[in-house]
C-alpha cells in the first residue's frame, strides 16, 4: 500500500477581488481572508492522483493555529485524506522555515501510526510572496530525496521507484525538461503548472467516486482529525518556533521610489499638440530609424 | 598569522570562527549565467567594503559544480572573485539536489581549503560567514537544502544588502538584553505587493538558555536585481579543484533531459507591449485591444506574474495564447532591453521593474501618477487604457498612411 503525505498551509487568498489593501497599497491582512493556499491546492491534486491511480491513502498535515483546521478539511474535499493533522503549539509561533520544517518533519513521521510514508508532496511557495523553502527543507531533515520542480510523474510499484519530470527555466535560458527516476521515498515540491489526468474510463469513474466521498468525509472532517502539539510530537521547544529560528525580520518598510534618470513628460491623451511628436517617434521606433 | 589577524583578535576578544562571502555559481551549456555573475559583483562591492572596514583580507570565494568546468573558472576572477572552488565530476554534470547538497556542504565545512586561498585564516576558519545562491529553479531548492544541512539561516528573493553592525535586543536571540552583533548581513526582501521592504538578519542566539551559532548567513538572490562589476582581465585570483567524496549511492538517474526553445523571442524584437492588472474592467475586450495595438507596432506582447495566474475569465484562445508564464517580464520571468516598452495598466513593481528597465526609451498608460512606474516613464500617457489606447491606434494609422502617401 502506497503511503501519501501532504504538507499544506492556510493563506491569505490573493485571488483577484478577495485582496484587501490598505490605502498605502499595503496588503490588509487583517481584512483577506484567508483559504487553502493555491499551491497546496495542486500538491493535493497530485496525491489524489496517487490514489485514483495506486489506491495511495492520503494523510495531510499543517502546522499553523487552530484555524487553520479549515485548510485542512478544503485538502479532505480535494483528496478524499483518510487521515487530517494538524500540528498546533504556541511554542511554534514565529517560525522561519528551518524551525518549520523541523515540525513538519517530525509530524511527517506520525502520519498513519509511523508507517513510512512513501511520497510527501508540498506546494511550490506559499502565496507570491513566501520562500519555496519549506519543502526542500523539511525533505531534508526527513532524509528523503527531494525532486523540485515536478510538472508529471508515475509510479512503478513493483521497482519501488518514481518517474518524474522536471520544468527547469533560469533566467534568459532555455526552458530544460528533465525526466528522472528515483527509488521511494522521495518528496516532491509540485510545480504550479501540474495538472493530473485520468486517461481511462475505470480512472474517471474512480476519481468521481473518491471525489464524492472526499466532499462526505469533509463534512465530518473533524472525526479524521487529530491535533498535536510539540510534546505529541517529541519536539525540543529549543528547536521550533522563535527560539529554533536562525532568522529573525529586523524591520519592514517602504521602498523608497529608485532614483532613475529618465525624465518623466506626463502627457494627456486628449490634447493633440501633446500627442502627434509622441505618435511620431513611435512610427520613427516601428520602421527601425 | 598575519598582522591584521591579530589585531582583530585583540579587538574583538575573541577568534573568528566565520571567515568569506561563498557564492554558488549556476551554469548552462558551458555558459555561466547572468545571475551568477551579478552576485559575484554584489559580493565584490560588499566585501572590498567589508574589508577597508574591518581591516580585513576576506575573500569572494565562488563555487562551481559541474564536468569540465575549468574553463569557466579564469571568467570567474575576471568578474569579481578572489578564489574559485570548482568540483569536477561526470555525476555533477547537471544540477542534481541532493548530491549538489552534499558537495556543497563539504566544501563549506573544509577548513583544509583554507591553505590555498587564505593562508592567515587556515588554523580558525569552520565555516564561510556568508552566502549567496540564485533565486531561481536550481538555486531557491539548493540554498535550502544546503542551509538544512549546515543549520544555518536563509531569507529568499533577496534585492539588496548591507554589512553593518547592529544592537539587538531580542526576547529569544538576546534573553531582552541589548546586544551588538558585529558584520551582520542586512538582507532586504521585497514582498508580494512590490511595494514593502522587510529586512532579514540571521543571528547566533546569544541567550545563555539557547545557546547556538547559525552561520552562514544565507540567502538567495533575484535575478536582475544586481549588476556585474565591469569585467577585468588583469584581475588575479586563486583556483582550487575540489575533489568531492562522492561514494553514496545516486538516488536519481536522470533518464532524459531536453531543452525547449522559448516560444517567445523577446530578444530580437525592437518592441514590447506589457499589460497587467489595470485590464480588470473588461479583460477580454481590452486584451483584444492591446493585441491590436501590438500587431500594429509589430511589437511582442508581455505581461505581469498576477496575470499568468489567470485571475480573469477570458476566452480560451486569449487565456492560452497570453495569460502564460512564459510572457511574464521580470524577475519570475524575462528580462528584456527593447528600443520601446510600452507598459499598459501595470503598476510598475521592483519585480517587474528589473525585468524591463533598461528599455531603451518607456511609454506608460495608466490611471494613476501615483503608480511607481511613472519612475521608469519617458512618457506617462495619464488615462484609462479603455480610451487611450484607440486614440492611439487610430493616430499611428493616420500619421502611417500620410508619410507613405507623401512619400511614394
Ligand atoms: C518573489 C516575487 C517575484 C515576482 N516576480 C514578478 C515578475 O517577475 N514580474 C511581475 O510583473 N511581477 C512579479 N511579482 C509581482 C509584483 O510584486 C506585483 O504584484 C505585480 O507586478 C503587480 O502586477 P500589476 O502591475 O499587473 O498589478 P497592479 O499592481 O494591481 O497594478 C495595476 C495598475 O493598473 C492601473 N490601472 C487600473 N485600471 C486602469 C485602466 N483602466 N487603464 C490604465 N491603467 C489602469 C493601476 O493604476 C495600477 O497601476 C513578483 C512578486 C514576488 C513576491
Ligand atoms: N506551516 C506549514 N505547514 C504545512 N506546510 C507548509 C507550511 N508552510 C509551508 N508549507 C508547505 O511548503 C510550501 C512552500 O511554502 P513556503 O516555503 O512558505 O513558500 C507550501 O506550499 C506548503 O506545501
Amino acid at each position: 500500500m502506497l503511503n501519501v503525505g501532504v504538507i499544506i498551509k492556510l493563506e491569505p487568498d490573493f485571488s483577484e477581488g478577495n485582496v484587501s489593501y490598505n490605502s498605502d497599497g499595503t496588503l490588509n491582512r487583517a481584512e483577506t481572508k484567508n483559504i487553502l493556499g493555491p499551491h497546496s491546492a495542486i500538491a493535493c491534486n497530485a496525491a489524489f492522483y496517487c490514489k485514483v491511480k495506486y489506491e495511495a491513502r492520503i494523510s495531510i498535515g499543517t502546522m499553523g493555529p487552530p484555524i487553520a483546521e479549515s485548510a485542512l478539511k478544503q485538502a479532505q474535499v480535494l483528496t478524499d485524506a483518510e487521515e487530517l493533522n494538524l500540528y498546533s503549539d504556541r511554542l511554534f509561533a514565529g517560525a522561519d522555515t528551518l524551525a518549520t520544517a523541523e515540525v513538519l518533519k517530525n509530524g511527517i513521521g506520525k502520519m498513519f501510526g509511523e508507517n513510512k510514508i512513501d511520497i510527501v508532496f508540498s506546494g511550490h511557495r506559499a502565496s507570491d510572496g513566501e520562500t519555496g523553502q519549506t519543502g526542500p527543507q523539511t525533505a531534508w531533515k526527513l532524509g528523503y530525496t527531494f525532486l523540485g520542480n515536478v510538472i508529471g510523474f508515475d509510479i512503478d510499484l513493483g521497482r519501488n521507484v518514481v518517474i518524474a519530470k522536471r520544468l527547469i527555466s533560469l533566467q534568459g535560458m532555455d526552458i530544460i525538461i528533465e525526466e528522472i527516476e528515483s527509488s521511494l521515498p522521495v518528496f516532491i515540491t509540485i510545480d504550479p503548472s501540474y495538472r493530473s489526468i485520468f486517461n481511462t474510463v475505470s480512472q474517471r469513474l474512480a476519481a468521481n467516486k473518491f471525489r464524492k466521498e472526499g466532499t462526505k468525509r469533509s463534512e465530518e472532517y473533524r472525526q479524521f482529525l487529530r491535533v498535536f502539539d510539540s510534546k505529541k510530537l517529541d519536539l525540543d521547544p529549543k528547536r521550533v518556533g522563535l527560539p529554533g529560528s536562525p532568522t529573525i525580520v529586523y524591520r519592514v518598510e517602504k521602498i523608497p521610489r529608485a532614483k532613475t534618470n529618465r525624465k518623466t513628460e506626463v502627457i494627456d491623451p486628449s490634447n493633440p499638440n501633446t500627442l502627434s511628436p509622441l505618435i511620431a517617434k513611435i512610427i520613427q521606433i516601428v520602421r527601425g530609424e | 598569522m598575519s598582522k591584521s589577524t591579530n589585531q582583530e583578535s585583540i579587538s574583538n576578544h575573541k577568534i573568528e570562527k566565520y571567515r568569506h562571502l561563498y557564492v554558488i555559481i549556476e551554469h548552462f551549456e558551458g555558459q555561466v549565467i547572468p545571475v551568477s555573475l551579478e552576485m559575484l559583483g554584489e559580493a565584490r562591492r560588499l566585501m572590498d567594503e567589508f574589508n577597508s572596514k574591518y581591516n580585513s583580507t576576506e575573500k569572494v570565494v565562488a563555487v562551481v559544480l559541474g564536468n569540465n568546468v575549468r574553463k569557466l573558472c579564469d571568467d570567474l576572477v575576471t568578474y569579481g572573485a578572489d578564489s574559485v572552488i570548482y568540483a569536477d565530476h561526470e555525476e555533477l554534470k547537471y544540477p542534481r539536489n541532493d548530491i549538489d547538497t552534499k558537495v556543497i556542504v563539504q566544501i563549506a565545512n573544509d577548513a583544509k581549503i583554507m591553505k590555498i586561498i587564505s593562508p592567515e585564516y587556515e588554523n580558525t576558519f569552520v565555516k564561510p560567514r556568508y552566502m549567496f545562491f540564485a533565486a531561481d529553479n536550481i538555486g531557491r531548492h539548493l540554498s535550502s537544502t544546503v542551509l538544512a544541512e549546515l543549520d544555518s539561516g536563509l531569507a529568499s528573493d533577496i534585492n539588496k544588502l548591507v554589512i553593518s553592525d547592529l544592537d539587538i535586543r531580542h526576547e529569544h536571540k538576546t534573553k531582552g538584553q541589548s546586544i551588538r552583533y558585529e558584520k551582520i548581513l542586512e538582507m532586504y526582501r521585497p514582498d508580494f505587493s512590490g511595494f514593502l521592504w522587510t529586512t532579514i538578519l540571521c543571528l547566533d542566539n546569544k541567550n545563555p538558555e539557547i545557546l547556538r551559532e547559525y552561520h552562514p548567513q544565507g540567502c538567495s538572490i533575484i535575478p536582475g536585481a544586481f549588476r556585474p562589476i565591469e569585467k577585468d582581465n588583469l584581475r588575479k585570483g586563486t583556483i582550487v579543484e575540489y575533489s568531492p567524496n562522492i561514494d553514496q549511492e545516486l538516488k536519481i538517474k536522470i533518464l532524459n533531459r531536453k531543452v525547449i526553445k522559448r516560444t517567445i523571442d523577446y530578444e530580437t524584437c525592437k518592441i514590447v507591449v506589457s499589460f497587467g492588472r489595470g485590464i480588470k474592467d473588461n479583460p477580454e475586450q481590452n486584451i483584444k485591444l492591446i493585441e491590436e495595438f501590438a500587431h500594429l507596432l509589430g511589437a511582442e506582447i508581455g505581461i505581469t506574474l498576477p496575470l499568468s495566474k489567470k485571475p480573469y475569465q477570458v476566452s480560451q484562445n486569449l487565456d492560452s495564447k497570453y495569460m502564460i508564464a512564459d510572457r511574464v517580464i521580470g524577475t519570475s520571468g524575462s528580462k528584456i532591453t527593447p528600443t520601446l516598452y510600452v507598459a499598459v495598466g501595470l503598476s510598475g513593481a521592483v519585480q517587474h521593474v528589473a525585468g524591463m528597465k533598461e528599455s531603451e526609451m518607456v511609454i506608460s498608460i495608466n490611471t494613476d501618477e501615483n503608480s511607481p512606474i511613472i519612475d521608469e516613464s519617458d512618457i506617462f500617457i495619464k488615462g484609462r487604457m479603455e480610451e487611450v489606447v484607440p486614440i492611439l491606434i487610430e493616430q499611428i494609422k493616420k500619421q502611417m498612411s500620410s508619410i507613405s502617401v507623401r512619400s511614394s
